[in-house]
C-alpha cells in the first residue's frame, strides 16, 4: 500500500491535545472518514429510495430486488465502518487505522457501484455518473496517484461490465426496456461511453486531486508559519524575560546565570554556557552554565589562543557546528558525543576593548541552528556583552570601596589608639590628678585637649564610615526597634543644653494605629537622630525653635526635624551628603566639625531602607525628613 | 587599714601612666604588667583587690582570654583563689567594629567595659563601685 501517501511531506503539529499528536492531514483523514459514513447512510437510503420511486412511478422494467438487495448492503456494510471508526476513535487509534479503513471503504463503494451499475442497465444505467463524486471523494481523501488508480479500477469495471453484457457472457439488466435497440449491444455507444467516462474519471481525480494537494500546500504553509511565529514569540516573551532579570542587577554571577538560562529557553535547546577569558586573555574559564554535566565542564581546559574554534569565535565570527562529534573544530569531540550533543552554535562577546568571552548554545539534534538562530545568538551576546561589562565594571568599583573601606579602618584604628593615650593623659592633668597647675599652663592644657577631642571625634566618625561601608550588617543584626521610644530619648538627651542655649525644643507625636516598630539597629537609629538634633541645636542662635516631631504614612514612619537656624546655603545643599563636606556658615559658626555627620546619617538610613530630604533656606532654618519603612504587624 | 591594690595590665606605657595618676591620687596602691605573660605572675604575687584589663594586647582578643582564664570556676585554675576578683576592660574598640562586647551579656567574664579615652572622673566611679566603696 506504498501508493497511498496521504500523510506524504507534512508539517507536524498538535491540533487536537486529545487525539495525542496528530498532523493536519492526518487529522483530516480521520474527521474525513465519519464524515464519508455520514454520507453513505444517505446513499444506501437513497438506493432504496430510488428503486422503490422508479418502480413504483414510471413502472420500469428492471428487477427491483438486486437493487433493494445491493441498497441494504451499503447500509450493512457502512454500520459495520461506522462501528469500526466508533471504536477507532474511543482508542484514540493511529491515524493509520483511519486510512486503512477508508481504502476499504472505497473497495466497497467501488464493487457496490459495480453491482449497481450492473443491475440498473449496465453501460445504460444512469448511476455510471455516481461513480465520477466516487473518484472525487477518493481524490479528496488519497494522493494523486491512488486516485488515479482507482478511476482506472472504475473504468476497468465499467469495462468488464460493459464487455460481458455486450458479449452476452454476462445478462443484461435494461431498465428502459422500450429501446428498439439496445444500447449495451451498439459498439460505437459502448466504446464513446467508456471513452468519455475514463477520460472523465481520469481528468477528476487529477483536477480534485491537484485542488487538494495545493490546498494542503497551503495549510501546512500557514501551520509553519503560524509555527515560526509561536517560536519567535516564544523567543522574544524569553528573551524580554531574561533582560530584565539581566538588567535588574549589576551582580555579575546573576547576570551571567540569567543569560545562559534564558537564551537555552529561548531558543528551545539543551545547553547554553558562557566562557569568559582569563585576565591574561589566554584561558576561556567557565563562568555560567546551564544544561550541561559537571563531567563536560570539566573535560579540560579551554585554550583561547590554540583552540581553532575558540579562535575563530573570539575574532568575532559566530561559528555553527552542525554535526559536532565529526568536527575538526570541537577541541573535544568525543566529550561532546558522551554529553549527547550533536551540534553547537558559538557567537563572540565582545567589549569595548576586545573579545571577551564566548556564549554557546548546545542541541542534542544534528544540524539544529538556522541562520535565524545564528543571528539570534548574535544579536544576546551583544546585549549580554554590555550586561556583563557594567557587572564587571561595577564588581570592581564595590571591591575598590571596600579596599578603600578596609584601608580608612585600618588607619584610624592606628591613630585612634596613641589619640586616646594622648586624650587619656591629658585628662589626668586637666583634672588636677597630677598637682596644680597654673591657670596660663592649664589654659594651654585645656585647647590641647579640645583638639585632641576633635581629632578623636573624627576618628570616631571615620571608623562610622569605614564600618558602615562592609561589615556594619555583620556587626549589628538590624532588629524591631520602636522608633518612637528612640526619638524620644535623643530629644530629651538635648532638653538641658537647648535650654542653655536660650532654644525651645518641641516634640510631636502622632498616636500610631499599633505599636510602630523599624527593623534596624539601636544604636544606628539613635545616632541618626542624635546627629540631626545636635546639628539643629549646633547651628540654631537663642530664640530659636526646634521641633522634631514623628508621624506615619503608608507603610512608612515621617521624622522630621525642623529648626529656625541658620539655614544651608542653595549650592551647599547638593553636596550636603558627602564626606567631608562642611557648608561655608555652618564652618563660620562652628570652626570644629568634620563633615562626616551627616554622611553617617544618610549611610545608616539607607541602610535601614528609608530616605532622607532637606529642605533650608539661608537664615530661615533647616527642615530634614527622614522616612523609614515599618514593620507591617502581621 | 592598707590600702586597696590594683593591677593595672595594659601593653601601653603611657596609658598605664594615664590609669596610674588618679588612681594613685585616691590612694590606691598600683602594680603594672605590661603583658599577658607578666600580668600571670603579677596577679599571684600581688594579689590585686581589682585588675584593669586591656582588651587588646598581643592579639585582638588576648585580655579577653586572661579574664576568661582569672573568672574560671575550675577549681584546678592556676587564678582559683583569684576568681572572684572584678576586673575592668579597657576597650580601644570603637562601638560599630566588629569585635564589640557589653557587659550585659551573661557569658562575659568580666564585671565592667571602660572605654579609651579614659575619664579619670568615670575611672574612679567605677573603681569605687565595685569594691564597694
Amino acid at each position: 500500500m506504498q501508493a497511498f501517501d496521504p500523510l506524504g511531506g507534512q508539517v507536524r503539529a498538535t491540533v487536537n491535545p486529545g487525539q495525542g499528536s496528530r498532523s493536519l492531514v492526518e487529522a483530516e483523514l480521520v474527521s474525513s472518514v465519519a464524515w464519508l459514513i455520514r454520507l453513505r447512510w444517505l446513499a444506501g437510503l437513497g438506493v432504496l429510495l430510488a428503486t422503490w420511486s422508479t418502480g413504483a412511478l414510471f413502472g420500469l422494467g428492471a428487477p427491483r430486488l438486486p437493487l433493494y438487495a445491493i441498497g441494504t448492503g451499503i447500509l450493512l456494510y457502512n454500520l459495520t465502518f461506522y462501528l469500526i471508526e466508533q471504536r477507532l476513535t474511543r482508542t484514540s487509534a493511529k491515524a493509520e487505522a483511519f486510512r486503512k479503513l477508508s481504502v476499504w471503504q472505497a473497495i466497497l463503494d467501488w464493487v457496490a457501484m459495480a453491482l449497481l451499475i450492473h443491475f440498473s442497465g449496465g453501460i445504460e444505467s444512469p448511476a455510471i455518473f455516481f461513480f465520477i463524486f466516487h473518484i472525487i471523494i477518493v481524490s479528496i481523501f488519497f494522493s494523486a496517484r491512488t486516485a488515479a488508480a482507482f478511476a482506472i479500477l472504475a473504468a476497468i469495471l465499467l469495462s468488464a461490465i460493459a464487455l460481458l453484457e455486450y458479449s452476452g457472457l454476462m445478462p443484461h439488466r435494461a431498465i428502459i426496456s422500450y429501446l428498439e435497440t439496445p444500447l449495451y449491444r451498439n459498439s460505437l455507444y459502448v466504446a464513446s461511453v467508456l471513452f468519455f467516462f475514463t477520460s472523465t474519471g481520469l481528468i477528476s481525480a487529477y483536477l480534485a486531486a491537484s485542488i487538494q494537494e495545493r490546498l494542503r500546500q497551503r495549510e501546512e504553509e500557514v501551520i509553519h508559519l503560524s509555527e515560526s511565529l509561536r517560536r519567535a514569540t516564544i523567543r522574544l516573551q524569553t528573551l524580554n524575560d531574561g533582560a530584565r532579570v539581566i538588567n535588574s542587577t549589576l551582580d555579575l554571577p546573576q547576570v551571567l546565570e540569567g543569560l545562559v538560562k534564558s537564551t537555552a529557553e529561548a531558543m528551545g535547546v539543551r545547553a547554553c554556557s558562557i566562557r569568559l577569558l582569563d585576565p591574561e586573555g589566554k584561558k576561556l574559564e567557565p563562568v555560567a552554565v546551564f544544561g550541561l554535566s559537571q563531567a563536560y565542564l570539566d573535560k579540560g581546559p579551554v585554550d583561547g589562543i590554540t583552540n581553532p574554534l575558540a579562535r575563530r569565535v573570539l575574532s568575532g565570527e559566530v561559528v555553527n557546528i552542525p554535526f559536532a562529534p565529526n568536527s575538526p573544530l570541537l577541541q573535544y569531540p568525543e566529550e561532546a558525543r558522551q554529553e549527547g550533543i550533536r551540534s553547537v552554535l558559538s557567537a563572540p562577546l565582545m567589549g569595548k576593548s576586545g573579545p571577551m568571552g564566548i556564549l554557546r548554545a548546545y542541541a542534542v539534534e544534528p544540524d539544529r541552528f538556522t541562520a535565524e538562530d545564528e543571528a539570534f545568538l548574535v544579536a544576546i551576546a551583544s546585549q549580554g556583552s554590555i550586561a556583563i561589562e557594567n557587572a564587571i565594571a561595577y564588581k570592581a568599583i564595590e571591591e575598590l570601596d571596600q579596599a578603600k573601606g578596609q584601608f580608612v579602618r585600618m588607619v584610624t584604628h592606628e591613630l585612634r589608639s596613641p589619640v586616646s593615650v594622648v586624650h587619656s593623659l591629658l585628662r589626668t592633668l586637666t583634672s588636677g590628678y597630677v598637682g596644680e597647675t597654673s591657670d596660663q599652663q592649664m589654659d594651654i592644657l585645656q585647647r590641647a585637649r579640645r583638639r585632641v577631642e576633635f581629632l578623636q571625634s573624627l576618628i570616631d566618625d571615620l571608623l562610622d564610615l569605614a564600618a558602615g561601608k562592609n561589615e556594619f550588617k555583620r556587626v549589628e543584626p538590624f532588629e524591631p526597634v520602636a522608633l518612637a521610644e528612640v526619638v524620644e530619648r535623643v530629644v530629651r538627651r538635648y532638653e538641658v543644653l537647648s535650654k542653655e542655649k536660650g532654644l525651645s525644643l518641641e516634640w510631636h507625636q502622632q498616636a500610631p494605629a499599633y505599636e510602630a516598630k523599624v527593623m534596624a539597629s539601636q544604636d544606628g537609629l539613635d545616632r541618626i537622630f542624635n546627629n540631626l538634633i545636635s546639628n539643629a541645636v549646633k547651628y540654631t542662635r537663642a530664640g530659636g525653635r526646634i521641633t522634631v516631631s514623628l508621624s506615619y504614612l503608608a507603610g512608612e514612619a515621617k521624622i522630621e526635624v525642623i529648626d529656625t537656624g541658620i539655614g544651608i546655603p542653595k549650592d551647599a545643599q547638593e553636596h550636603l551628603f558627602e564626606e567631608f563636606y562642611r557648608a561655608p556658615n555652618a564652618r563660620a559658626l562652628e570652626r570644629e566639625g568634620t563633615g562626616l555627620g551627616l554622611t553617617i546619617v544618610r549611610d545608616l538610613v539607607v541602610r535601614f531602607g528609608g530616605s532622607i530630604q532637606v529642605e533650608s533656606s539661608l537664615g530661615a532654618g533647616s527642615h530634614f525628613t527622614v522616612k523609614l519603612p515599618l514593620i507591617t504587624p502581621s | 587599714m592598707s590600702p586597696k591594690k590594683i593591677l593595672l595590665i595594659d601593653d601601653d606605657p603611657d596609658l598605664r601612666l594615664a590609669l596610674r595618676l588618679p588612681l594613685q591620687a585616691a590612694g590606691y596602691a598600683i602594680s603594672e604588667a605590661p603583658s599577658v605573660v607578666e600580668a600571670r605572675t603579677a596577679i599571684k604575687e600581688v594579689k590585686p583587690d581589682l585588675i584593669v584589663l586591656d582588651v587588646m594586647m598581643d592579639t585582638t582578643t588576648a585580655g579577653f582570654q586572661l579574664a576568661l582564664e582569672i573568672h574560671s570556676a575550675d577549681p584546678r585554675s592556676e587564678f582559683k583563689d583569684f576568681h572572684q576578683v572584678p576586673i575592668i576592660m579597657l576597650t580601644a574598640i570603637h562601638s560599630t567594629t566588629p569585635l564589640r562586647f557589653s557587659p550585659d551579656q551573661d557569658y562575659l567574664p568580666v564585671q565592667t567595659f571602660l572605654e579609651k579615652p579614659v575619664d579619670p572622673e568615670v575611672l574612679l566611679g567605677k573603681v569605687k563601685e565595685l569594691l564597694g566603696e
